[in-house]
């Protein structure tokens, strides 16, 4: 057997022809799964930015009742904002710089490759872009209500009850000194456990392809 | 963003004319019937969701041929199970890895069986070059679906071929 035979036998496989499904069937079942996509991909785009943009009008309001003493505020809420801008600003990036499976090969691998590689670092970095930002409007908000139970007591209100009751102060110091730092690390083991166990392998995986495909001539 | 009917026609009309090019696709990067029929599954999903950026920007037959040969060398094998249930309704053709027709001698079915057996051995990148040479394609066509420079192609085919000329002598070997 030579070459040109394989290639004769090639050229001549006859390609099994079935059943032939409702055009209209297999297109309803595509759009379903098209659609379960973008739905779940703009949930997550609208979930990241809206939480921060929840949060903000919570402090907002929370300053608009401690009144012109809770002017610190503005820079917790401008924290929290500055997080959703960064979550907004990704999604606009990633959409922008999709490759779909109609680009060439080599393209293709290496804008997955590249994009990878960005969520790895936003992963591996998230201290300096979430977590101290978060922690940082954590403090502000803390220091606040502080200052303002110290200058202006509300009466009855929750606040003035947790000064006078220890056992209740208490709680609310162990909660944000130990619970909170807790979640986050939480978090930042959560987000390092994913790079290591998704992430880089995958990573490995495309690099793999991409270095096969680009071996050199 | 939903093709409109012109394009569905399109779709349409693709699935039925191209059809090789995922048979051949899927002979050659699945390892059995089920992932033939998720990787089929899978390669016409992305042609149904890439419709709308074609513009005749590229052959039909080019741009299904990346469309078919990324899926196929980024595809999971396993991943997505709870959505891997087929559809029966979406078993377009019976493009079963095995089937056989009448029209196959059994000399070239063995022939047939021995070449994809020595492809399945070869690293993706490579059986994708060998599955688009076997189908003729020139070294200019080859360079549009995978991105290299014809030179690469050419150096990478000839590299190629050696490697499949190894593999099947040694699966002959094997069966005989």
């Amino acid at each position: 057997m030579n070459w040109s035979d394989y290639e004769a036998v090639w050229k001549r496989q006859d390609l099994p022809v079935g059943a032939h499904a409702d055009f209209a069937v297999l297109k309803e079942t595509f759009e379903k799964k098209r659609r379960k996509l973008a739905a779940t991909l703009f949930a997550r785009d609208i979930l990241e930015a809206s939480a921060g943009i929840f949060v903000s009008g919570v402090l907002g309001y929370s300053w608009w009742h401690m009144g012109r003493e809770g002017w610190p505020m503005a820079f917790a809420i401008a924290l929290i904002l500055g997080i959703s801008g960064l979550f907004v600003r990704e999604r606009f990036r990633a959409h922008r710089l999709r490759l779909g499976t109609d680009a060439p090969l080599v393209a293709k691998v290496e804008a997955d490759i590249a994009e990878l590689y960005h969520q790895r670092h936003l992963l591996l970095h998230l201290w300096s872009w979430y977590l101290l930002p978060c922690t940082g409007a954590l403090v502000i908000v803390s220091a606040t209500m502080v200052r303002v139970l110290i200058i202006n007591p509300p009466p009855g209100v929750f606040l003035s009850a947790l000064w006078e009751n220890p056992a209740a102060l208490a709680w609310t110091i162990l909660y944000v000194a130990v619970v909170l730092p807790l979640c986050f690390c939480g978090g930042w083991k959560i987000n390092r456990r994913t790079v290591r166990k998704q992430i880089e392998p995958r990573l490995h995986e495309l690099e793999d392809l991409r270095r096969s495909l680009l071996s050199p001539v | 963003m939903n093709p409109p009917a012109a394009l569905e026609s399109l779709f349409a009309t693709w699935i039925e004319e191209h059809r090789g090019i995922m048979v051949k696709v899927m002979r050659s990067f699945a390892r059995s019937e089920t992932e033939a029929a998720e990787l089929q599954q899978e390669m016409l999903f992305q042609l149904w969701i890439s419709l709308p950026r074609f513009a005749g920007q590229a052959k039909p037959s080019t741009w299904i041929y990346r469309v078919c040969l990324n899926t196929a060398l980024t595809w999971r094998r396993g991943t997505n199970r709870r959505e891997r249930r087929i559809e029966p309704e979406a078993d377009v053709t019976r493009l079963a890895a095995d089937a056989a027709t009448p029209a196959e001698t059994a000399g070239h079915h063995d022939m047939l069986e021995k070449l994809y057996t020595a492809m399945q051995a070869m690293p993706s990148p490579e059986r994708a070059l060998v599955l688009l040479m076997l189908d003729g394609l020139a070294y200019g066509e080859i360079a549009e679906v995978t991105g290299l420079t014809e030179n690469h192609v050419g150096v990478a085919l000839t590299r190629a071929r050696q490697h499949l000329a190894t593999l099947l002598k040694g699966v002959t070997d094997e069966l005989e």
